[in-house]
This record gives C-alpha cells, sequence and structure tokens, in this order.
C-alpha cells in the first residue's frame, strides 16, 4: 500500500516573527496613501490603498491589481491524484480537463463545508489546490493510502489577480497578449514558469498569474509601465469585498464558516445549504460527506443561502430578515450597496421554508445612524437568483480592448 | 437461480467470532460462505501439532469468557461443557505459599485458610455482580438512541437502558455507589483498598490488564477485569485443545447450511453504489453477496473494500486506533512431567500465574512502553497434557504460557537473538519455581504478538484487535462512528473482536453483528 509523501518545499530556517511581506509589499508600499493594512494569512495584505471607491470603480472600468500571494495553494501530484481528489471533492473533478480551472467545494465527514477554492488542472496527474484556509494535514489525512505527493507551494509561489474591462488590454500592452485565446477557467504557462488563468473573483474579464515566489516583483513592473495606459490601479481588499458580493461569490468566514474552524455544534454549512447543487455530483462514486448530504436532501434542507434585493439603499450588513415584517427568519451574511447595479443587494441565509416553498412578505430589519440619531425601518426585500453584476465582456474570447 | 457462488453473506474469516457469525445467519435461513485465507479455521483458536505425536493449543489456550447466550443460541453449550474441563487458578508465591482460587473461594495451596479469603471472596463476589449487570450489554448492539423518542427502535433501546438502570438500582444504594466508584477506575487501586499486595491481588491485576496495554494502576481496568467476569469468570480447559471449540463450531455452521470454503484469501470486497456486491478471491472466484461480515480488523476491511469509499475521518479514526499487540505466546514440549516446589502434584494441572503482586504486573509492564523485552514479565501458564493425556505420547508434556507485556516489535525487532532472549527469560522466571524444567524442555515455540498478526491477521497481533479502553468500547467500539457494526457501506460489517462488546473468545461481536445485519429491512 502505497501512501501519500508530503513534500514543503520551502519551508523557512527559522519561523517568522510578526507579519510576512509577500513579494509584492515594495510595490504595494510605493502606491499605499492610505497606510490601511490587514493580516491575511499572516501576510501583510492592504485593505485600501488609496480610497475604496476609488479602487472600486477601478475594478468595473479599468483593470486593477490585487496581491493574492497569501491564498494557500498545494499541488497535488502522482499516480492517484485523479482518484484522491475525486474522493475528497464533492464535484466530478475528472471532469476538469488539462489545463483548466475549476471551482470546487470539500466537506467533512457530515458533508459540512470545510472549505471552498480553484483546482487547477496541469496535467493527467498533476493539479493545484487554491483556497483561503490552510489544508495540508486535511490533504495529508485525504490522500493516506492513495499514490500521491502534496507539496506545500504557498510560500514558493506567488498570486497576482488582475481584474477589469482593460485587463487584457494591459496584457497585450506588457508583451503578454498570448493570453488572447485563453476562455474562461483556462489555464496556460504563456512563458516559462508564468501560469495564466483567466479566473477572478469580481464577475469581470480578468486575469490571475502563478509565478515563482522571487520572480514575482518583476512581473508587476513589468506590468505597472504599461498598464497606467488602461487605467491600471492597485486596490486593498474593501473594494474586491465589493465586486465579489455583486458578483454573487461566497466567502469564508461571512457566508458560511469553515467547518474545522467552528467550535460551536451546528455552525458548519453543507453545499447544499449554500446552493450549490449542481457542485454535488451524487453519482461519481463516493466522496468525503456523501452519505451525509444524501441524508440531509432526503430530510429536506433546514436553510439556504440566498441572493436578495434589499429596499432602499442602506447596506443591510447582519440585518435580520423576517416574514409578515414579525417572524424571524433569518439574517444577511453578506450585505452592500452596489454601485454599479444601483441596488441595495445582499447575500442571506433563511431557514426553510423561506427562500424554498415561501418566497414572498419577506422583510428585513435596518438600523440607520443619521447623525447621532438612531432609526429603524422595515424595508421588503426580495429574491434573486441571478448574480447582481453581470457582463457580456466577462465571457467574451477573444477579449475585446475595452 | 442461485449459483453455487450466489450468496447473502460473505463472512470474512473463521476464527471464532466469523464462525459464531456465520452460524447465526445460517440458522435464521440465510445463505452464508465463510471464507479463510488459512488452510484451517481457528484464528486463534487452533490445535496444532509442536512435536510428533505431541498436540497441543496454538495461541489462546482456556475458555473463560465465553458468551452463554451465545454458546446456546448456537446450539453448541453441551458440547463445549462436556468436551471442556473447570480448572482452579494457582498463583505462585516467592515464599512456597501459593494461592488457591476456585471461583470465589481462596486457599493455601498446602491446605491452609488464607486470612484474606473473606475479603477477596466478597470483593470477587462484587466484581461479578457488577460485571453481570455490564454483561447486558455485552449480547445487544450497544445503544444508538438516534431515531429519536418516537421510534420503536430507540425505545427498545431505551428499555434495554432502563432495564440497566434498574439493576443499577437494585444493587441497592451503597452497591450502587460503589459500582459508580470503582467502575472507571483502575485494579490496582480497587485490589489494594481490600487486600494486602501478594499473589492473591497479584492474580487478579494479572487477569485484568492479560492482552492489553495496560498495567494494573492504566485506568479502565477495573472495566477490563469486569469485562473478563461477565460470564463468570470459569476457567476452563478444552479437550484436545482450542481447536475444539473451532470443530463444534464449525460443524454448527456446516450442518446450519453454511459453506465454508479455506485457503480463500480476498482480493477485495465489491462495492458499487455504495452497496456491498460481492468478495472477490485471489484465485479469480467471484461471490456474490448483499452483506459483508468481516472479522478482520477494520483498517484490513476498508483495505479491502477499496479506501476511496469511506470518508476521510473514519478511516483517520481507523488508523489511530489503539492496537498494540502485547502478548507473546510460548509453547515448550517437556520431556515429563513439570513440577513446582510446594505446589501438590494435583495442582500441577491448574491454571499457574506468575503474578507475585500488583506492583511486579505493573513493573512488568513497564519495559513495553519503551519497546523493550519484559525482564520480569508476569505469566500463565497451563500443562494441559495433565489434564488431557490424549494430547501426547511418549510421557512427554507441554507447558503451554502466555508471556504478558511484551512489545509489539522491541526496539531493534524481533532478531533471533531477541526472541531466544524472551523465551530465556520466561524459562528463568518458571524455573525459580519448577528449578526442574529447563532439563526437561526439548523445544520451545514462541510466537510474538508480529508471529500472531502474520498468522492470524489480528492488527498489531492484539488479543483484542483493538485495545478494550474506555476510549474504545461500547459505542466507541471501535472508533466514533463505527459502534453499530456498520463501516460506511450498506452492507459492509465488522463482525470480529474490534467490534462491541470486544476481545477475548466470547463469540459476541460475532453474533450481535449478525443480528444487527438481520434487522436491516433490505437483509
Amino acid at each position: 500500500m502505497s501512501t501519500a509523501t508530503a513534500v514543503s518545499s520551502t519551508a523557512p530556517n527559522s519561523v517568522p516573527l510578526g507579519l510576512i511581506p509577500t513579494p509584492f509589499l515594495p510595490q504595494l508600499e510605493a502606491v499605499s496613501r492610505a497606510k490601511s493594512w490587514t493580516n491575511w494569512a499572516g501576510y501583510i495584505s492592504p485593505l485600501v490603498l488609496d480610497t475604496m471607491e476609488f479602487e472600486y470603480f477601478a475594478i468595473r472600468n479599468q483593470a486593477t491589481l490585487f496581491d493574492i500571494s497569501p491564498m494557500h495553494k498545494y499541488r497535488i501530484s502522482g499516480p492517484e491524484a485523479g482518484p484522491m481528489l475525486e474522493r475528497m471533492m464533492t464535484r466530478n473533478v475528472g471532469k476538469i480537463r488539462e489545463g483548466r480551472v475549476g471551482y470546487t467545494l470539500w466537506c467533512d465527514e457530515e458533508g459540512m463545508l470545510i472549505d471552498d477554492g480553484t483546482l487547477f488542472r496541469f496535467g493527467p496527474d498533476d493539479y493545484r489546490l487554491c483556497c483561503q484556509e490552510p489544508m495540508f494535514s486535511w490533504l495529508l489525512d485525504a490522500a493516506w493510502g492513495f499514490d500521491v505527493t502534496i507539496e506545500d507551494q504557498s510560500h514558493s509561489v506567488a498570486g497576482l489577480s488582475l481584474q477589469g474591462p482593460t485587463s487584457f488590454s494591459v496584457l497585450k500592452a506588457a508583451g503578454l497578449g498570448a493570453a488572447e485565446t485563453l476562455r474562461p477557467f483556462d489555464l496556460a504557462e504563456v512563458e516559462p514558469g508564468l501560469w495564466i488563468s483567466r479566473t477572478g473573483f469580481t464577475g469581470d474579464l480578468g486575469y490571475e498569474f502563478w509565478i515563482d515566489w522571487d520572480k514575482a516583483p518583476a512581473l508587476w513592473d513589468r506590468l505597472w509601465e504599461p498598464g497606467q495606459t488602461w487605467g491600471l490601479r492597485a486596490i486593498g481588499y474593501e473594494a474586491l469585498e465589493i465586486a465579489r458580493i455583486e458578483a454573487g461569490f461566497i466567502a469564508a468566514h461571512a457566508d458560511f464558516q469553515p467547518v474545522h474552524g467552528a467550535i460551536r455544534l451546528g455552525r458548519g454549512r453543507s453545499p447544499l445549504e449554500l446552493g450549490f447543487e449542481r457542485l454535488v455530483d451524487f453519482d461519481k462514486g463516493h466522496f468525503n460527506g456523501r452519505r451525509a448530504l444524501l441524508a440531509q436532501r432526503r430530510a429536506g434542507l433546514k436553510r439556504r443561502l440566498v441572493r436578495l434585493d434589499i429596499g432602499g439603499f442602506k447596506p443591510a450588513q447582519g440585518a435580520l430578515i423576517y416574514h409578515r415584517k414579525r417572524r424571524e427568519i433569518g439574517h444577511v451574511t453578506s450585505g452592500i450597496w452596489s454601485p454599479t447595479a444601483k441596488r441595495n443587494i445582499a447575500l442571506a441565509e433563511l431557514k426553510a421554508p423561506f427562500g424554498g416553498a415561501i418566497k414572498t412578505n419577506l422583510w428585513t430589519e435596518i438600523y440607520l445612524h443619521e447623525e447621532g440619531q438612531w432609526d429603524r425601518r422595515m424595508v421588503p426585500v426580495q429574491i434573486e437568483t441571478k448574480p447582481f453584476f453581470q457582463t457580456p465582456r466577462a465571457r467574451l474570447t477573444p477579449p475585446a480592448p475595452f | 437461480m442461485t449459483g453455487v457462488n450466489d450468496f447473502h453473506t460473505v463472512v470474512i474469516g473463521g476464527g471464532h467470532n466469523g464462525l459464531a457469525a456465520a452460524v447465526t445467519l445460517a440458522t435464521k435461513g440465510k445463505r452464508v460462505c465463510l471464507i479463510e485465507r488459512d488452510e484451517t479455521l481457528g484464528g486463534m483458536a487452533r490445535t496444532v501439532e509442536v512435536a510428533p505425536g505431541v498436540q497441543t493449543s496454538q495461541i489462546a489456550h482456556l475458555l473463560y469468557n465465553l458468551n452463554p447466550t451465545v454458546l446456546k443460541e448456537l446450539g453448541i453449550a453441551d458440547q463445549i461443557k462436556a468436551q471442556s474441563v473447570a480448572l482452579p487458578t494457582v498463583s505462585l508465591s516467592p515464599d512456597g505459599r501459593h494461592v488457591v482460587v476456585d471461583g470465589d473461594k481462596v486457599r493455601y495451596s498446602d491446605g491452609g485458610a488464607h486470612p484474606e479469603a473473606r475479603a477477596a471472596a466478597v470483593l470477587i463476589g462484587r466484581l461479578r455482580k457488577f460485571a453481570a449487570i455490564l454483561g447486558q450489554l455485552s449480547t445487544k448492539s450497544p445503544p444508538k438512541l438516534e431515531g429519536g423518542i418516537t421510534s420503536l427502535a430507540t425505545l427498545g433501546e431505551l428499555a434495554g437502558l432502563a432495564k440497566l438502570g434498574l439493576n443499577l438500582k437494585r444493587l441497592g444504594k451503597e452497591e450502587m455507589r460503589e459500582f459508580l466508584r470503582i467502575a472507571l477506575s483502575n485494579i490496582a487501586d480497587v485490589l489494594l483498598d481490600e487486600l494486602d499486595d501478594g499473589p492473591l491481588p497479584g492474580a487478579l491485576a494479572a487477569d485484568a490488564v492479560r492482552g492489553a496495554f495496560a498495567g494494573p494502576r492504566s485506568p479502565g481496568t477495573v472495566f477490563s477485569l469486569m469485562y473478563r467476569l461477565g460470564n463468570g469468570g470459569e476457567v476452563r480447559l478444552p479437550k484436545g485443545g482450542m481447536g475444539m471449540l473451532t470443530d463444534v463450531m464449525a460443524t454448527a455452521a456446516s450442518e446450519a447450511g453454511c459453506d465454508i470454503r479455506t485457503n480463500a484469501p480476498v482480493t477485495r470486497i465489491v462495492v458499487e453504489d455504495d452497496r456491498v456486491r460481492g468478495v472477490e478471491l485471489t484465485d479469480g472466484t467471484m461471490l456474490t453477496c448483499r452483506a459483508v461480515l468481516s472479522s478482520a480488523g477494520p483498517l484490513q476491511t476498508m483495505q479491502m473494500a477499496g479506501l476511496a469509499n469511506f470518508d476521510v475521518e473514519a478511516l483517520r479514526r481507523m488508523r489511530n486506533l489503539r492496537v498494540k499487540g502485547t502478548t507473546a505466546r510460548l509453547t515448550l514440549v517437556l520431556s515429563g512431567k513439570p513440577a513446582f516446589k510446594d505446589l501438590p502434584e494435583g495442582l500441577a494441572s491448574a491454571r499457574i500465574l506468575i503474578a507475585p503482586t500488583v506492583g511486579a504486573v505493573e513493573r512488568g509492564f513497564n519495559p513495553a512502553k519503551y519497546g523493550d523485552l519484559p525482564t520480569a514479565p508476569t505469566l500463565e501458564m497451563v500443562c494441559p497434557t495433565l489434564s488431557d493425556p490424549a494430547l501426547t505420547s511418549e510421557g512427554r508434556h507441554v507447558l503451554s504460557i502466555i508471556i504478558d507485556h511484551v512489545p509489539q516489535e522491541p526496539t531493534g525487532g524481533w532478531t533471533d537473538a531477541a526472541r531466544s532472549a524472551l523465551t530465556q527469560t520466561a524459562i528463568d522466571r518458571i524455573a525459580a519455581h519448577a528449578p526442574g524444567l529447563p532439563g526437561l524442555v526439548q523445544d520451545s515455540i514462541l510466537m510474538t504478538p508480529t508471529d500472531i498478526e502474520a498468522l492470524t491477521g489480528a492488527p498489531g497481533g492484539h488479543w483484542h484487535h483493538a485495545e478494550m479502553g474506555l476510549d474504545q468500547i461500547l459505542t466507541l467500539r471501535p472508533a466514533n462512528g463505527a459502534g453499530h457494526y456498520s463501516l460506511g457501506i450498506r452492507g459492509l460489517q465488522l463482525c470480529g473482536a474490534s467490534a462491541h462488546p470486544g476481545g477475548d473468545l466470547t463469540g459476541a461481536p460475532g453474533r450481535n453483528s449478525a443480528l444487527h445485519l438481520l434487522k436491516e429491512t433490505w437483509a
């Protein structure tokens, strides 16, 4: 019986103290006026570089760079990488072809979501998993008994996200026009050591770069100068957060609690409850949590995550949802005013049967602070099925030069 | 049409639990095939020839925890009783005042009264009484209660638990308090509260820890002694060696219509759509079935069925099961009768223990913790050829010895040097009481935990296939989530010692698992 082997490619000689710089920190510091930083998985990461609004509109109208090096990255390779991932993931991993990227979810034995992420397929038996939460020990457990190697590349591969309508124009100006043929979720090595995937977290046209840690700063410089013609801006987390809610993407610790980090009983959520039935393939054979998810489907979902259009213009973050203005039936998990859709939007978790059989007469209670005075309003909410922001340019191949 | 290879259930492993499961299912009219990878049935309960014309039990050598309910249900209780003989226990003392324990009667081997006979009788009586209450749990699946209190199954379980509670209540306030005080405690404290340390508590301590990676001061050892006393605690020597038990059970299985196949190792358990479909043997034979009851270890069973069919956490729990074998088995072929100093000849056929004090048993465990060979191990021995002369010829005898607290794999491995050192340690320890023994030894056969694992497949060579600790009993046996025999795949169940109620030659896990299967609506 062959078993999984673990490789930690660039284990530091000593444990770093304090926040760790990403390879792009010098470039980020140079453009940071707000000096507003946060801790993302132990790395220094910008919340805002200039102003949030300025950065948000750059996402929707120009092009933006966001440092995603703090994402956890794991190379999963070996003769049984496919079967190992198939057993771990709820979706059919075999349907992700070579040179493609798939959005994927994985659960514990109770069918509760551990995390979501993107799975990059480099070759027949060669993948990289990219996710928010640290996953090395879980991957080792999931790989036990399979002939695979798990390599933690979190500290050796840098990531940079280029998003926005002019992002392809920036690429072209930087001499990376070879990415023209990439369709959404395609992955290619456009130059030796530089991988580009047409992926992102904004719902717009965009690309992500994957490159050796040491070579990353040069990549930024290569994009930055020619990008200025196309309005290229560096952005922080806050602007991206608005874009991702508009695109309808869920985020860990907001719309679901990664179950390995949840201490209280019953805080985990299943992919079915989060609305990802299409990414749970019950027919592909066993996968982790399958029996529990089947039982949950049989018994009926107790809650579900929905998209809401909320009356008024005050963001409803954290607000409670009511039926007939009286009965509390859920709460908003992510809520913003969408500057592009010009709507007050939110993701919310509703208890069954609300959001399922009952979709009307739903209300939310919003607290308003207006110059020293608190006010409370009941506003109507509508359930939406589509993302609040969708644009054909996100899917157009070859991309147009906006 | 049902073909010769089409069955309702395939039972993997022809040890006593596999046989108990097979008989239970076959007598309920199910088509059962029992497969054993070895050429003979029996697992740890086998009789082998150790020298021309000399036969003896190969691994387990005494019957002392067979479950009477199970025997009765299998219809073999009378046969087993008729073909075995009850033995007293002698605990050897360095000063020659050996202690004889016969049921709850305690005396010196010279016939003199033991000053603590009364205290011992009270203690043993109490432990037996408690054991009988816990024993009710042995013949049932562990409580699940997951159907909610409106389900019929849950009500049945609740009724069972209520009966357990009622029986505890019936003990009376003081006894119930005592039960609750000691149930999870260590046997050393309980024994030494009542008795002065010596061969008498030493013997009880030895019985509490035999087969376990535990010493008398380890928590949970009161439970393990009660588990052993759950069926009365009587020790019986099987006539014809332990193979007798296997033969009787195999005959019962055949008579019930069970197809028994030996030399039939498994390539894989075939699983489709999360259901058991069959078992493929190494010779290519495909046995189709709707259920597989496996008396192999849980991890081994999962490997047969394909690891990808199990959840990561379930597999992790089985990988991390506490299952370090601690017992070696030594057989000495002797040219004549063994004689023990200050022990009347009539008692030479008894079960003889070298467990001079509770402290000695505890210290005997120490080297195993660090991968070292024992220097003064606790020993259980019996000379079966004295009670059962048919086993031997030409005046030869066999001394059958269980050496406790042997590391599963000592530091440096089981080299020839390590093997002969362990053999010599055991012989020397016995020779202190039987000076003539070394001169009688014609041959010695040592089975280390590693050997036992290789021969029987028992994980770690562990007697119980999984340590009988408080973390691995009842609903947690062998591990959380697998406490009700099922391993998740429909039709795949454990039926060996790793399942509830646990190890020793009880037959209960096999029989319970079979009854559990029959409760499934699809079975």
